[in-house]
């Protein structure tokens, strides 16, 4: 009898582990994707003027659900290619683990639209970023490689922002909320999606 | 190879289906049937006699409730299942330990 037989055992034993509390699909592609829409979204505000409270909030809850969208779309192809479910268990704990962070960014987004003033408007990025980080945080417990770390950084980044912005009226405008969601929802997903792309070639080399 | 420990592997356990669902149990408190039968990709059938088997072990709890009208069969894995897993995942260890001292 084949001695590797009790250490394939093991490693198929690991692999149904992982696969079923871990959740692996798209992530490169779909980081990489809501980067490169929150990076063009705020270029295009550089040359579109968006500076009311209302249209700053309704701006921006478009780009999200645009990337909701391309997001799921990703996802949905990846489970049709691997001839897995969609609404796997990995799946479905990802999403739980979402969405109060996310509730919380779109009632933030709805009183921006509805109640801010123009003055305002600067803040709207930080409690974003503040609910998507925490949102991501606990996201992380069920994806692999630095999720955890990557919703910490935003929530970092946030507060720091936060203290510099608070000290500086100068830089409480509209055009600063804007760079504000270029560099949390653009550049910084950019980043981890090509982070996540290389690590992936590299675990895939032999 | 250690053929006692070969000898001490739980034979309930020691098959592939009935692996793979004890797998799944060990890493979920609890998981539907239809959940577990498209993880798994098994049918109905072959996934209702393995379920069967680990039952009539002591393995796995079934729960059968309903989700508005519809029933709803929901598995988790009891004490001493989690204690056999264990034990089983334990002795392939101790195996594959002993395969590469070459014993």
């Amino acid at each position: 009898m084949n001695p590797n037989w009790a250490e394939e055992n093991i490693q198929v034993i690991r692999t149904l582990m992982e696969r079923s509390t871990v959740y692996r699909r798209a992530l490169a592609p779909v980081m990489t994707a809501t980067g490169i829409i929150g990076i063009a979204a705020a270029t295009l505000t550089c040359f579109v003027k968006i500076e009311t409270a209302p249209s700053f909030g309704l701006f921006w809850i478009g780009v999200a659900a645009i990337a909701l969208v391309v997001s799921f779309l990703f996802v949905r192809r990846q489970a049709l290619k691997s001839d897995e479910p969609f609404w796997s268990s990995p799946t479905r704990r990802v999403t739980q683990a979402l969405l109060p962070g996310f509730f919380i960014g779109f009632v933030a987004g709805v009183l921006c639209v509805t109640r801010f003033a123009p003055e305002g408007v600067w803040m709207l990025p930080l409690i974003w970023a503040f609910a998507y980080g925490c949102a991501i945080h606990a996201a992380g417990f069920f994806m692999p490689r630095g999720m955890k770390l990557f919703g910490w950084s935003l929530i970092a980044l946030a507060a720091i922002s936060l203290f510099g912005i608070q000290s500086l009226p100068d830089l409480q405008t509209a055009e600063t909320a804007h760079y504000l969601m270029g560099t949390f929802f653009g550049i910084l997903h950019l980043a981890y999606g090509v982070y996540l792309h290389s690590s992936e070639k590299g675990e895939h080399d032999p | 190879m250690n053929h006692e420990a070969f000898q001490n592997l739980d034979k309930v356990i020691h098959e592939k289906g009935r692996m793979a669902i004890m797998s799944l149990l060990a890493v979920t408190s609890e998981i539907s049937f239809t959940d577990m039968r498209n993880d798994l990709g098994m049918t109905d059938g072959n996934l209702t006699t393995h379920i069967k088997h680990l039952q009539k072990a002591g393995y796995v709890g079934v729960t059968k409730s309903f989700r508005g009208k519809r029933p709803l069969t929901t598995l988790s894995l009891t004490t001493d299942g989690r204690t056999a897993f264990t034990t089983y995942i334990d002795t392939l260890e101790q195996i594959v330990q002993s395969a590469r001292s070459g014993n």
